[in-house]
């Protein structure tokens, strides 16, 4: 059933309160989980509304929801492909209210090269507009 | 078929909630490959699949004039915040839109306007819609990759 609960502080019977706008605030507004080998595929997201595929490990996340302004903070992580460990990383680099480049890497050695990656993932937290 | 409820005047994030808990996910076949700038490589739209549910069901996304106001908006040197977001939410949603009609919409939403605007008035078109299935099936030479002169649907559309 379909309802709406309005309250200002949640409060654990034993471990304390928190205010609600801690859960609002800090709430994921946008996330995406995708393989950026072969024909790049999304696996699931949420206000995503599609990824551009701009170059070996280049990419851009598109939301549908645009956020207020270009302050908005953006968690990204790699995947490893398999067990050896190389370091990867997936790094933002260009923002719009409702577009953010992003770019991954892996580190062979001294050097790091942009590389497709088959786990990618990306989670935006602000305001939305 | 699960019924939109009436969602005008609901934040645009309250109803990308609601299609996630009630839509499945479609996973749409069709790419847009499209060229922005000479100098760089063909790049490849892909669809979300949520999005594409959400465009198939109807009565959920605003209409992409919205957008176009807000990138208006954004575009301006004295940005700093959205005033206008309310565009998102209270504009009439769109109606259901066919697999095709959903990909028309996100070029033009997603693509840069100069891209799709004039697509076919250069010596070869900025973009092509194509299935999956047209693109090369390795990502060798990635960052070369452009529209092939050859439009042939039937062919691979970049390499």
């Amino acid at each position: 059933m379909a309802g709406k609960i309005i309250a200002d502080t949640l409060e654990h019977s034993t471990a304390g309160s928190i205010a609600t706008n801690y859960v609002v605030e800090g709430s994921s507004k946008s996330w995406v989980n995708f393989n950026g080998t072969g024909t790049v595929a999304i696996r699931d997201s949420l206000n995503t509304s599609s990824i551009s595929d701009r170059g070996t490990g280049q990419y851009t996340v598109n939301n549908s929801a645009s956020f207020g302004n270009t302050n908005f903070a953006f968690m990204t992580t790699a995947g490893h492909d398999n067990a050896s460990g190389t370091a990867c990383n997936f790094d933002p680099w260009e923002f719009t209210t409702s577009a953010t480049k992003a770019n991954s890497f892996q580190e062979t050695g001294s050097t790091t090269v942009r590389n497709d990656r088959n786990f990618l993932y990306a989670s935006f937290m602000g305001d939305l507009a | 078929m699960t019924q939109t409820p009436q969602f005008k005047g609901t934040h645009l994030f309250d109803r990308l909630c609601w299609a996630k808990e009630n839509l499945e996910g479609v996973q749409s076949d069709y790419r847009v490959v499209y060229e922005s700038s000479i100098d760089e490589c063909a790049k490849i739209l892909v669809p979300d699949p949520n999005w594409m549910a959400c465009a198939l069901q109807g009565g959920i996304l605003p209409p992409v004039q919205v957008y176009w106001e807000l990138a208006k908006d954004e575009a301006k040197p004295d940005f700093k915040k959205h005033t206008r977001g309310h565009l998102l939410h209270n504009t009439k949603p769109v109606e259901a839109m066919t697999e095709e009609e959903a990909i028309e919409y996100l070029i033009m939403k997603d693509c840069p306007q100069h891209v799709w605007r004039d697509y076919d008035s250069g010596n070869k078109p900025k973009m092509v819609i194509c299935r999956k299935e047209q693109l090369p099936s390795t990502r060798e030479w990635r960052n070369a990759w452009k529209i092939t002169d050859d439009l042939a649907t039937d062919e691979t559309v970049a390499a």
